[in-house]
């Protein structure tokens, strides 16, 4: 299948049924390893396809997908059926250049399966030099693929991209008692350290080789970079320009207000080069670019889709829903090994479960803590359990003690320095 | 269809292989706010071919049905890269089946995308005229429509139909800082009729989430709780049902220790089952994507563990009954081992004798959330209220609970007289499947109530 020859077949039938469409077509094939209680489980090849079509007619947008080139009548219908009853659309989709981001690496097509194997197989082992009572799963998963988009205002692009990805985790079941830790890494070229991953995994288990109690009350709370996510949950969806239009988030008119500590800037950006957030266009062909979110704790932009920044009279910023591309924070002064030195009594997270599950937008959460350590005198004594975390993102922003001076890249699309706040609520049972 | 899959399943050279096929259309509506914020339609065809060669698994996924052949041909060959042992299935007998969906009510195939507009822009009407703080709406309707084909080298043969519709409410209420949620829903494997009627429905989530503006959070502490119906049958479908999955548990010698069954773990009281054979249930199939008939299957018997839920795979290599519970989110997935419907049996205490001596407790309503990490779970209520001697006094909000799922199961202290179903949407490994979730009125001491004072 050609994918510019389905995209203009597409056009051509549209042509003059609409004051605008746009076509993407994607194909891609993903290779995941598993490894499953110490050893090789399966291998999953996935080809897909997918044909998407959005249509502004008579000033309403519609919508349809296909995965089968042989129904393209079926996807137009479709998209004009619910353009007759879909959103107010007053914008056409825009052809601009695309920007200059790297997200393709040849050696990740050549990565054989042989060789996912083998790098789960290294981390593996490693894991279990450390203690082989772990039992251990782990992943590696190649991507390639392709994307074609076009549009009737004449956006003509092929893209292609690639991401790989390898992670282990480890069990520790005793008495009384089941241990979970675990760490991955992901990007879009071939280059990962299986040994480094592992090592990170085995840290883990290392800090929690004692089980400690803490008491309920307030305390200083280590976000580390993967644990950040607590916080960075509730600002995603108050940093959407869909929820400041709608007046739902708690950010809504406090352009130019100082949210956050002066220690604290946010970017977004789709132009970090073989990052998994980065891409040259949303999903409406606006092109990604930076935008600086939160400059020195002051609120300076919200993420803009092409509907909500036509609605809202501000310029598109390139995120599809008003969703994150890669976010990136600024790194602080406070060496990361030293952050704890000061810290008589604390707590430092890594992992959480429940996140999300109250209510993100206005900030507040409470949350158990899946992994996380306590820390007295400066130094991790041993891990926590049966302890929950509460607090508000918004309070707990403007409460930092101290930035760590290395960011490092999580989950592929944060870069970010551990966060030492102070005052969050502690619950524990003990 | 059913002469391209069996040929295409004469070239697998494998233990065992099999092709899942299914084509879906499916329509989404949403509000948010005053104004529709999607409407799209979609028409989705792929499949899965798997293979094990010496118990190793290869998978492919396609979209193009063209590519059947060469799919079988390429999991049989990543199967040849994994496999090291020997293949182990439990024994299924071989079925013949063409099933047809039972839409008793309006097929929504044939409702106009004008009604669907119509109908859910008027729930979210209501909410949004039902005070002047409620600040925004997300009103979802989908509805899908899924036909499967199942064919394995042992010669099953499966077509069914999978109707599935859904219309979720939520009401956003906002004073300053303060912002509240609260969403009811409607969902079944049924027809439109599912979605219609709701107005009262749309009315409560909007008075509730006004309602919980004033409500203070609850203090963060441990108490006594009493959980209500819906709470807590997602408390018995997170936090036990899923240690009940034998997938995470069969390979894994120190868990099956823990989890031997025969073991006391909870308090006499408690009886949990899943049973994928309750008419009209969200959980409820047939056979599960292995085709594997659908069982009742008794996990904790008057608190001692006597079964969990297999795949082929995991029951052989634990040498435990099959209970059809492989069950694959769609094409592009693996069958994993999923519960149906999962339920705690009722016992005998009336509501109002639950609530007495307790000095202060939480009473915990409704659900947003819930999540489990091993023994550990987390689990959020859509609110709360105080219970003060004995009586349901204030509205609280911010109700999270959290605790050890061995240490809770035995500190159930009242298992209620009033079973009450809920549907909704497990996720696991990256998947989600319809299920549903049951239980009476339950009293526990000793959990751990989140709160930010």
């Amino acid at each position: 299948m050609n994918l510019s020859e389905v995209a203009h077949k597409v056009l051509e039938k549209v042509s003059g049924r609409v004051s605008s469409a746009q076509v993407t077509v994607s194909r891609g094939e993903s290779t995941p390893v598993s490894f499953e209680a110490d050893k090789l489980k399966a291998i999953k090849t996935s080809r897909t396809v997918i044909i998407g079509l959005k249509v502004i007619s008579e000033g309403r947008l519609g919508e349809a997908q296909v995965t089968d080139p042989e129904d393209l009548d079926r996807l137009v219908d479709m998209a004009l059926s619910s353009a007759k009853f879909g959103r107010e659309a007053d914008y056409v989709f825009p052809n601009q250049p695309p920007p200059e981001v790297k997200l393709y690496d040849g050696e990740v097509a050549k990565l054989a399966a042989e060789r996912l194997i083998d790098a789960c197989r290294e981390m593996l082992e490693l894991v279990k030099d450390y203690n082989p009572e772990i039992t251990v799963y782990a992943y590696a998963n190649k991507w390639v693929g392709e994307t074609y988009m076009a549009n009737t205002s004449g956006l003509d692009f092929r893209g292609e991209g690639t991401s790989y990805s390898i992670g282990v985790h480890g069990e520790l079941t005793r008495e009384g008692d089941i241990l979970m830790a675990g760490y991955g890494r992901g990007w879009r070229r071939a280059e990962i350290d299986p040994s480094e991953v592992a090592g990170r995994t085995v840290e883990k288990f290392r800090m929690a080789e004692r089980v400690v109690q803490v008491r309920s009350g307030r305390m200083p709370v280590l976000f580390t970079s993967e644990g950040l996510e607590v916080l960075l949950l509730s600002l995603r969806l108050g940093l959407s320009g869909k929820n400041v239009l709608l007046g739902s988030s708690p950010l809504s008119g406090k352009l130019g207000e100082e949210i956050a500590d002066p220690r604290i800037s946010l970017t977004d950006s789709g132009v970090e080069d073989y990052r998994m957030g980065s891409g040259h266009y949303d999903e409406d062909g606006v092109p990604t670019g930076r935008t600086l979110l939160i400059e020195k704790g002051v609120l300076r932009n919200f993420l803009y889709d092409l509907d909500t920044a036509t609605r809202a009279g501000k310029e598109p910023t390139g995120n599809t829903n008003c969703s994150p591309n890669n976010w990136l924070i600024s790194a602080g002064d406070v060496p990361n090994d030293e952050i704890l030195r000061d810290l008589k009594e604390g707590v430092v997270v890594y992992d959480v479960l429940g996140l999300g599950q109250g209510n993100p937008i206005s900030g507040e959460f409470s949350v158990n803590l899946a992994l996380g350590y306590k820390v007295e005198n400066g130094e991790v004594v041993g891990r926590v359990k049966n302890t929950m975390l509460a607090g508000n993102v918004y309070e707990a922003l403007k409460h930092v003690l101290a930035v760590g001076s290395r960011a490092e890249w999580v989950g592929g699309t944060l870069y970010a320095p551990p966060v030492l706040v102070d005052g969050l609520s502690v619950v524990s049972k003990g | 269809m059913r002469e391209r899959l069996e040929e295409a399943l004469r070239k697998g050279k494998a233990d065992y292989v099999e092709i899942r096929i299914e084509e879906v259309e499916a329509t989404a509506v949403a509000f948010k706010g005053k104004e529709i914020d999607t409407l799209s339609a979609s028409k989705v065809r792929g499949g899965i071919a798997r293979a094990v060669v010496r118990g190793g698994w290869g998978m492919a996924v396609f979209n193009d049905l063209k590519e059947l052949s060469d799919a079988v041909r390429r999991a049989c060959e990543l199967a040849g890269l994994v496999g090291r042992e020997e293949t182990r299935l439990a024994e299924v007998e071989p079925v013949q089946e063409v099933a047809g969906a039972e839409l008793r009510g309006r097929d929504f195939r044939g409702v106009l995308l004008d009604e669907k507009v119509r109908t859910t822009k008027e729930y979210n009407d209501i909410m949004l005229r039902h005070h002047p703080k409620i600040e925004s709406t997300e009103t979802r309707y989908r509805d899908s429509f899924r036909r499967v084909w199942y064919v394995n080298s042992e010669g099953t043969y499966i077509e069914d139909e999978r109707p599935d519709i859904s219309m979720y409410m939520t009401a956003i209420a906002r004073d300053g800082d303060n912002v509240q949620k609260v969403t009811e829903r409607a969902i079944s494997h049924g027809g439109f009729e599912t979605v219609e009627g709701l107005q009262e429905r749309a009315e409560r989530a909007a008075r509730r989430a006004v309602e919980l503006l004033s409500a203070p959070p609850v203090r963060g502490g441990v108490y006594t709780v009493v959980l209500d119906p819906r709470l807590a049958g997602v408390f018995a479908h997170e936090a036990f049902g899923h240690l009940s999955e034998a997938d995470f548990v069969y390979e894994n010698p120190r868990l099956k220790e823990l989890l031997v069954l025969g073991r006391r773990f909870g308090v006499e009281d408690v009886t949990i089952v899943d049973d994928g054979t309750i008419p009209g249930l969200y959980g409820t199939i047939k056979y599960d994507d292995e085709g594997v008939p659908a069982e009742k299957t008794y996990l904790l018997k008057e608190g001692v563990l006597v079964g969990r839920l297999h795949n082929r795979e995991t029951s052989a290599k634990m040498g435990e009954p099959l209970t059809g519970n492989a069950r694959a989110q769609g094409y592009s997935s693996e069958p994993i081992v999923r519960m149906t419907n999962t339920y705690i049996e009722p016992g005998k205490v009336p509501f109002e004798d639950m609530l007495s001596g307790i000095k202060l407790g939480v009473y915990a309503v409704d659900m947003v959330g819930g999540q489990t990490m091993m023994e550990m779970f987390t689990f959020s209520a859509g609110w709360g209220y105080m219970i003060r001697d004995g009586r349901i006094e204030e509205l609280v909000r911010d109700v999270v609970l959290t605790g050890n799922l061995f240490e809770t199961l035995k500190n159930i202290e009242a298992v209620g007289d009033d079973l009450r179903w809920d549907h909704g949407h497990c996720g696991k490994g990256g998947q989600t499947a319809p299920v549903s979730t049951g239980s009476p009125h339950i009293r526990i001491r000793n959990v751990v109530v989140g709160g930010r004072r």
